[in-house]
């Protein structure tokens, strides 16, 4: 069963109940230091892999760039 | 005279005084090499949505592991951005240190004070070690000292334009009441800035688009380095004192042809 969620503002479907880190693993997101915020609030990197995705979910993927 | 006399930021000691910006580098390659040879011990990284249909290198890969990673809030216009930016950052595994920039002008790039202050005093009291972004305002660092900032950092110039110290007087005045270490960052063009800054009695210095924009960024790191290091050892020295008129070096009686 898939489920709608944004993420940076785009739609995307994803499967119900799918992790964070299952996510981003498809994606191709598992940079070193993938950033996760969920309906606003920060995700803790330690709960990547246990926060489970729910139809409607807006997130929030960023990461280190270049910067001064 | 200690040459290893390490500044020591919320605690923690660094062997060198300049920080160093990420940015405009031409590629992670130089920017990796310009980085050793800078030294710097700091380095800042911006933090921004990842865009899912490019995918960029990753610059972590390209810095070395035994620098701090200072992420900061550029972008944020508003405390409210900032604050959620740094925790997003440290959520995902980022330290919980933060440059801390709020900037509402993007013509000249300057913070805005009352925002920078109440990001701020939010941050540090969620636990977040805060390196505040400021215009040289001797008054707002008192306020940010007050909040619990780790250092203030006060502008030479605008962001990029490498114009040096261009509010010496009031840097001096923070200089003097300092009570966490004060960091020059931004508008700082050429090594001698930098070490004007320093011979001020800065504690450190921050650097990006004066390295980055050299024709060789790793040369130039080197000079910023050097320029640090001696504008600091100058300052420990103690400057002599300016004078009105010629102070002779050498002897005045006994020239030769003296009758």
């Amino acid at each position: 069963m898939s489920a709608s969620v944004l993420i940076n503002g785009r739609d995307h479907q994803v499967i119900e109940g799918e992790t964070v880190a299952g996510l981003l693993e498809r994606l191709g997101l598992g940079v070193r230091f993938a950033l996760v915020e969920r309906n606003g609030e920060p995700v803790e990197r330690a709960r990547y892999e246990e926060v489970r995705l729910e139809d409607g979910d807006r997130l929030v993927v960023a990461r280190p760039v270049a910067g001064g | 005279m200690s040459t290893h006399e390490p500044l020591v930021i919320a605690g923690r000691p660094f062997g060198s005084r300049l920080l160093t910006g990420t940015g405009k580098y031409d590629t992670f390659e130089t920017m990796r090499e310009a980085l050793g040879a800078s030294g710097s011990e700091i380095v800042t990284v911006a933090v921004r949505r990842i865009d899912l249909d490019a995918r960029d290198d990753d610059i972590t890969a390209f810095l070395p592991d035994d620098v701090l990673l200072l992420p900061n809030t550029s972008g944020c216009e508003t405390a409210d951005e900032a604050v959620r930016t740094a925790r997003l950052a440290r959520a995902g595994g980022l330290p919980d240190w933060v440059k801390l920039e709020v900037i509402p002008d993007p013509r000249y790039l300057l913070p805005d004070p009352v925002e920078t202050l109440r990001a701020a005093a939010l941050l540090v009291e969620d636990g977040f070690t805060v390196l505040p972004y400021v215009l040289p305002d001797p008054v707002l660092q008192k306020k940010l000292e007050e909040v619990g900032c780790a250092t203030v950092m006060p502008l030479a110039a605008p962001i990029g334009s490498g114009r040096g110290l261009k509010l010496k007087d009031a840097i001096r005045i923070m200089v003097e009441q300092a009570e966490v270490p004060l960091v020059v960052d931004a508008g700082l063009g050429s090594p001698s800035h930098a070490a004007e800054a320093m011979e001020l009695g800065a504690d450190a210095v921050l650097v990006n688009t004066a390295i980055a924009h050299a024709n060789d960024p790793v040369a130039m790191a080197r000079a910023f380095r050097l320029a640090v290091e001696a504008g600091r050892a100058a300052f420990r020295a103690g400057i002599m004192d300016e004078g009105e008129e010629a102070a002779a070096s050498s002897p005045l009686a006994g020239a030769v042809h003296e009758p």
